[in-house]
């Protein structure tokens, strides 16, 4: 073999080394003992204000219909499934939906971040994905800014009297987009050996583009068909959690 | 359906107060992430597995295949850290593309292995807790240490909901495939989506059901949950104490000699 067919192949191998790690890769949860200690104390005092609204405001619900706590479990149960089953995506790999922006859509950005915090707690003891010291950046990522992305872009979507289908798919596929964008940002933050911020965000971004990118479209798609479907079928619920309001 | 919650009520360590095991698995957990070093997580890394796989009763092959659960992840942002596109080649190796340089120095290897070995560690923290203590007792700790009440009630029906969808969903996908439901890919896309519409409204209707229940059982704002509680044993008291205080000072004595 001559020196160029060698390096060609090792080219090829590496791809197919790469790609075959792809079966495996779930959602981007930071995993556990990966930021340094400062770091995990400070994303957690970044989600602080955000889940303290969340808890007013569901409060708030609790306080004028008890049977709102029941709903709300019910929904953080909802997403943690959906999150943790696997879906059909291109490549025949499994991956998992977030979940969170319908959740968004569907709950609103303030009880998302609760139970977003509490389903990521939940996956870490349970599924192995994220961990207890990275809870507080993988609240931020998750649970706070993607679904806020998620629920304003929905917001603007329907004030702009943008169809309904699209919007949806927008705010979800956004969501998980800007999702992946903030957690690479928090890893280039804490691991940038030797290059600048900015050096590490690129790499990180292209390291995990070939998986989240696809991703998010896919979970755009499913989301999009979900609400269709629960359209046709849900109405008087979709009507009880306010998703709905124009009484058709 | 979840490994984890099975093999954690299967665990010889269950009987062990919660609160121990919570303690031992957080502060050895902050201890290694704190200190960074090699050494630190190599101890911890195999002290926790001795205990889990040892003491713990989880057959070993389960355990090394759940240490293998992250490593996608893992392995992905450690290239990343590792190697660099620059113009000018760094120590260790450089591969020329074009004009550029895929590269990689001294400093960021040892920098990935640190980091490797520390999440590696961290993660059998992790698991020492969740593999030995079902999910019930630590949300018992959380609610002693004076976390909201709302939210360990919250936390606690989930949990239950959990379950009761999980196996609603199953077999509802079970169902889709032996129907063909998954014969292409826009049909398997078509199936997931049914399937999780379905799964919401059927969750809405066991939360009314579940509601009615409560309501005729006197339902007035707060659960009450029986727990069951082991008495702490001085014993594992004092192991933990000995264990954690000797890592300290073996961070903090490594940190005076280098």
């Amino acid at each position: 073999m001559s020196h160029k067919q060698k390096r060609i192949l090792a080219v090829i191998s590496a791809f197919s080394l790469y790609f075959g790690l792809m079966p495996t890769a779930s959602a981007m949860h930071i995993m556990e003992g990966y930021l340094p200690v400062g770091f995990c104390i400070a994303w957690g005092v970044v989600c602080l204000p955000f889940l303290a609204a969340g808890f007013m405001s569901i409060k708030k619900v609790l306080d004028e219909n008890r049977k709102a706590l029941i709903l709300l479990a019910m929904s953080g149960a909802f997403i943690f499934v959906i999150s943790s089953l696997k879906i059909p995506s291109v490549t025949g790999s499994c991956s998992h939906m977030t979940g969170t922006g319908l959740g968004a859509i569907l709950f609103g950005p303030a009880a998302v971040s609760i139970l977003g915090l509490i389903v990521l707690l939940f996956q870490a003891i349970l599924l192995a994905h994220g961990g207890l010291t990275t809870i507080g950046a993988n609240t931020f990522s998750m649970a706070i800014a993607g679904p806020l992305v998620s629920f304003g872009i929905y917001k603007l979507c329907s004030k702009c009297k943008v169809n309904k289908y699209v919007s949806v798919f927008l705010a979800a596929c956004l969501g998980d987009l800007f999702t992946y964008c903030v957690t690479a940002v928090q890893l280039a933050l804490s691991h940038h050996a030797d290059t600048t911020i900015m050096g590490a965000l690129g790499k990180f971004m292209l390291v995990f583009a070939p998986t989240q990118v696809p991703l998010a479209v896919i979970e755009g798609i499913i989301t999009c068909m979900i609400i269709m479907a629960l359209e046709t079928y849900a109405k008087p619920e979709l009507r009880s959690i306010g998703f709905m309001k124009e009484g058709r | 359906m979840i490994t984890i919650d099975k093999l954690c009520y299967n665990s010889k360590l269950r009987y062990v107060n919660a609160g121990e095991k919570f303690a031992f698995a957080v502060i050895t957990l902050l201890l290694c992430v704190m200190s960074r070093s090699i050494a630190v997580a190599c101890i911890v890394l195999a002290v926790t597995g001795i205990l889990t796989v040892y003491r713990g009763g989880i057959p070993f092959f389960r355990y090394i295949h759940f240490m293998s659960v992250p490593l996608a992840f893992l392995i992905l942002s450690t290239l990343a850290i590792m190697f660099n596109l620059s113009h000018t080649p760094l120590d260790l190796f450089a591969i020329p593309v074009g004009t550029w340089y895929i590269t990689s120095s001294w400093e960021s290897f040892f920098y990935a292995v640190q980091l490797i070995l520390t999440a590696l560690a961290s993660v059998s923290c992790l698991y020492f807790l969740s593999f030995n203590t079902p999910m019930p007792d630590i949300m018992n700790v959380l609610g002693k240490m004076h976390c909201p009440k709302l939210l360990v009630e919250l936390m606690m029906l989930i949990y239950r909901f959990i379950f009761v969808l999980l196996s609603v969903s199953s077999a509802i996908t079970q169902s889709q495939h032996s129907r063909l439901g998954n014969k292409d890919y826009k049909t398997s896309l078509k199936s997931f989506g049914a399937m999780a519409s379905v799964l919401l409204l059927r969750s809405f209707k066991r939360a009314n059901v579940l509601y009615d229940a409560m309501e005729s059982r006197c339902y007035d704002g707060t659960l009450h949950v029986l727990n069951e509680n082991y008495p702490p044993s001085r014993k594992h008291i004092w192991a933990i104490i000995i264990f954690d205080t000797l890592l300290l000072l073996f961070i903090i004595g490594k940190g005076i000699f280098l």
